[in-house]
């Protein structure tokens, strides 16, 4: 890695971090409704998840290679076993009722 | 950022590639031309960004899982009525804090300046002994409410399994990380690694943090 990342930067990314956990518990706390809390945690997450890989893990400061084998991979398996699995956990719910 | 295409991967004609490479070679297609470094880092690194990838794989199909068993069932237990949501908040407070430690210990280390940086990941460390106390004790309140990885007070039994696999396995992780850190910082005390080894081993504190983040939001929030 030829950048220093500023110590600054990383106190900043802490903040924010903490400030996006604070609005999450408070978004658990006075639960709009169920769709809206959901969609402001899942946004809060994966805001959370970019700060922390791109600036702690320094994915920034990589080659598009790297971040693109290690994120995209994850990303799609991930997204690929919840949009197989939550579908059958909900036909599941109704078959039980 | 810099740019996707290695410079050692060049596109050449058809014309005279079907010698050199043998007759399976088509016209424009791109070699390799034996770039020893496409991702443009140390080989130790790439291997813990491999190993990254597949343990992050182990949580998302757990929690995956979870949200499956979760959906299916008829109900589930209010999770602010059986984790006190305060300690929640601040073991990921002491979570996020170290990973901005450690952070700080990898930038010291880049620096040079090896002395902050065993500093720092000692400080890191010592986070990580805070979350596993936290953590313990709310194991200890929730075996004593009657809590098991088969059944539990709140209904639903995979509630509780659920619980104890998923926070059972990502306290190791963090419990893996207190031991490493604590090598790394004996070892850079002792002259035996620099930079790289403090960068490594702050790669998977950091990574450990990032699998929390998933598990508060979906385990503890959702």
């Amino acid at each position: 890695m030829e950048q220093h990342t500023s110590y600054r930067t990383y106190w900043l990314a802490w903040g924010l971090l903490l400030a996006l956990t604070v609005v999450m518990l408070v978004t658990e706390r006075f639960r709009l409704s169920a769709a809206m809390t959901i969609l402001i945690l899942v946004a809060a997450m994966l805001v959370k998840a970019t700060v922390i890989g791109g600036w702690f893990m320094h994915l920034r400061y990589e080659r598009m290679a790297l971040v693109l084998s290690v994120v995209l991979g994850t990303l799609a398996t991930g997204a690929a076993l919840f949009l197989l699995l939550i579908p059958d956990g909900i036909s599941m719910y109704h078959l039980a009722q | 950022m810099t740019s996707l295409i290695n410079p050692s991967v060049v596109t050449e004609p058809a014309t005279h590639t079907t010698q050199a490479h043998g007759p399976q070679t088509l016209a424009g297609e791109v070699h390799w031309r034996g770039g020893i470094s496409p991702f443009g880092i140390s080989w130790q690194k790439l291997m813990m960004w491999f190993f990254l990838v597949s343990d992050a794989l182990l949580f998302a199909g757990f929690l995956a899982a979870y949200g499956f068993v979760r959906l299916a069932a008829p109900a589930w237990p209010d999770q602010g009525e059986v984790f006190p949501m305060l300690k929640i908040a601040a073991m990921t407070f002491v979570l996020i804090t170290s990973s901005a430690t450690m952070a700080t210990a990898v930038g010291a280390a880049h620096r040079n300046d090896l002395r902050r940086a065993m500093t720092f990941t000692l400080l890191t460390a010592l986070g990580g002994l805070v979350f596993l106390g936290f953590q313990a004790n709310e194991w200890y309140t929730l075996i004593s409410e009657g809590a098991r990885l088969t059944h539990n007070p709140w209904g639903v039994p995979a509630f509780s399994g659920f619980f104890f696999m998923i926070t059972g396995f990502h306290g190791t992780h963090v419990l893996i990380g207190v031991v490493l850190l604590a090598v790394v910082a004996f070892r850079v005390k002792s002259g035996r690694t620099h930079s790289a080894g403090v960068e490594l081993a702050g790669l998977y504190w950091h990574f450990v943090d990032l699998v929390w983040v998933f598990i508060f939001t979906c385990f503890y929030l959702i």
